[in-house]
């Protein structure tokens, strides 16, 4: 991997935190990374184009409760970083949305960690009240530093899974995996249709 | 509230969630968020400070952005709790705070994901896509898409982000303001916006929008092309996952395993 695709990664990994640990601007969201993305390695049209299927792929799952959907940052950012490389975008983006779906349960396994300490941290706010702002900031670093090593490690691995593949793979799963990232955007804008049901009045 | 410790509630406001786990949820950004604001309140008493702080410490979780609400109620019913002088008024108000709590997380919450989450958010969607769609930016086309100037690119995501950010932002603000000068008759300030209406409202657009999207698709995915056999089986399998999505939707199956699913199964169907 090369030095711009790791800023790429450290990228990531600070726009994840905007999903849920800091801001909630929505700056994460994938319409927005994925263009960053895109165009960061050259290729705007790959990142919006990521960024709309990711978007709407994911668009009914809501962040309701104890609820983690798939990281929009990760679907965005791997496939963007594998079409950098050379592969397939249709490639990158079913990689891109498995890695997606194991960062959601990577992201509750941190949630479940963090309880552990939870006892230790009242009693050390109990203590010194003011120490809230450190405790806060080692969360966000914590958060920080499992996506910027989720997101390369990933990058690196799959990137290298695909070069070794790559030459193996034959038209016919070219066509099955086109033809399955084509129907993304009809599965997304369906699948928003019963999100706006008039149930509220 | 002098504004500034507004301002700085408001700040801290955006680290809500930076502690979230799955036994307090968002505790430790609830006393974050309302740190100046008990410093202030407690600056002649500072040994009561760690006392009051373990109430914070308690299970808070609500909507990121509707919390305002709860960090000015909070505020405000805490400065009573700091005046009482008799021990059972005291127990009285403590009780109060933590009833007024748990309600107001609850109702926040319930408000904030129907609106934010479940219109607000796919509305601005909805909209980067049509805004993507007027410039003349083919996402549709998954076979070598047209290029995309840097502009083009940014302008629909930033308008989106515009969009929901200026009510979001709007809502944080204010909601620290109407729930601290509120009280339990207006549902600390909840009742002063027409919630479902404006929900409604949003729901309506949207609706208006996705259609209209759907629409706009199979206008370009029809328009220029020759119908043929290939055209035909793309159009049965576009018209089939959207039915299917449909189907799954009821099911309360994420779109994102119907798609894992087709990639699997699409392979197997055509290795053989």
């Amino acid at each position: 991997m090369t030095l711009s695709l790791l800023l790429l990664c450290v990228l990531a990994a600070l726009l994840e935190l905007d999903t849920t640990y800091a801001f909630q601007l929505l700056l994460s969201r994938p319409i927005i990374a994925g263009p960053i993305f895109g165009c960061l390695t050259g290729d705007m049209a790959a990142g919006v184009q990521v960024g709309i299927f990711a978007e709407l792929l994911f668009a009914d799952i809501s962040p309701l409760g104890g609820i983690i959907p798939p990281s929009g940052v990760v679907a965005c950012a791997l496939p963007i970083i594998l079409y950098a490389q050379g592969i397939d975008l249709y490639f990158g983006f079913f990689i891109g949305v498995l890695a997606a779906v194991l960062y959601s349960f990577c992201d509750a396994l941190l949630r479940k960690t963090r309880f552990n300490w939870l006892i230790f941290l009242e009693k050390r706010i109990g203590r010194k009240p003011t120490d809230i702002k450190r405790i806060i900031a080692v969360a966000l670093l914590s958060s920080f530093l499992m996506t910027f090593v989720f997101i390369s490690v990933l990058a690196w691995g799959s990137s290298q899974l695909m070069f070794m593949v790559y030459p193996y793979i034959t038209p016919k799963a070219h066509f099955a995996f086109r033809l399955a990232y084509m129907a993304v955007p009809w599965m997304g804008l369906a699948a928003l249709i019963p999100v706006f049901r008039l149930k509220t009045r | 509230m002098p504004f500034w410790l507004r301002l700085n509630m408001f700040f801290r406001s955006f680290f809500l969630q930076a502690g979230w786990n799955y036994v307090k949820y968002q505790n430790l950004g609830f006393a974050l968020v309302m740190m100046p604001f008990l410093r202030r309140l407690y600056r002649n008493d500072p040994e009561a400070l760690p006392t009051v702080l373990n109430r914070y410490l308690e299970a808070f979780n609500t909507h990121p952005v509707m919390a305002s609400f709860c960090f000015g109620a909070m505020a405000r019913l805490e400065e009573s709790i700091a005046k009482t002088a008799a021990v059972t008024d005291y127990k009285e108000q403590v009780m109060e705070w933590n009833g007024a709590r748990r309600g107001l997380s609850i109702t926040a919450a319930s408000i904030g994901d129907r609106l934010f989450w479940g219109s607000i958010k796919p509305l601005t969607l909805l909209l980067a896509i049509f805004i993507w769609m007027i410039l003349g930016v083919d996402f549709f086309e998954t076979q070598g898409m047209a290029p995309v100037s840097i502009i083009y690119g940014f302008t629909a995501g930033a308008i989106a982000f515009f969009v929901y950010n200026t009510i979001a932002l709007f809502v944080r603000w204010q909601g620290i303001k109407i729930g601290y000068e509120s009280d339990e008759s207006s549902c600390f300030g909840l009742t002063r916006f027409d919630w479902n209406r404006t929900i409604y409202n949003a729901k309506r657009i949207g609706i208006f929008f996705a259609v209209g999207l759907m629409l706009f698709g199979v206008y370009r995915f029809m328009a220029g092309v020759r119908v043929d056999v290939n055209f035909v089986a793309r159009a049965v399998l576009v018209l089939f996952f959207v039915l299917l999505s449909f189907i799954t939707r009821r099911m309360r199956i994420p779109n994102v395993y119907l798609y894992i699913t087709a990639v699997i199964i699409f392979n197997i169907v055509c290795l053989f």
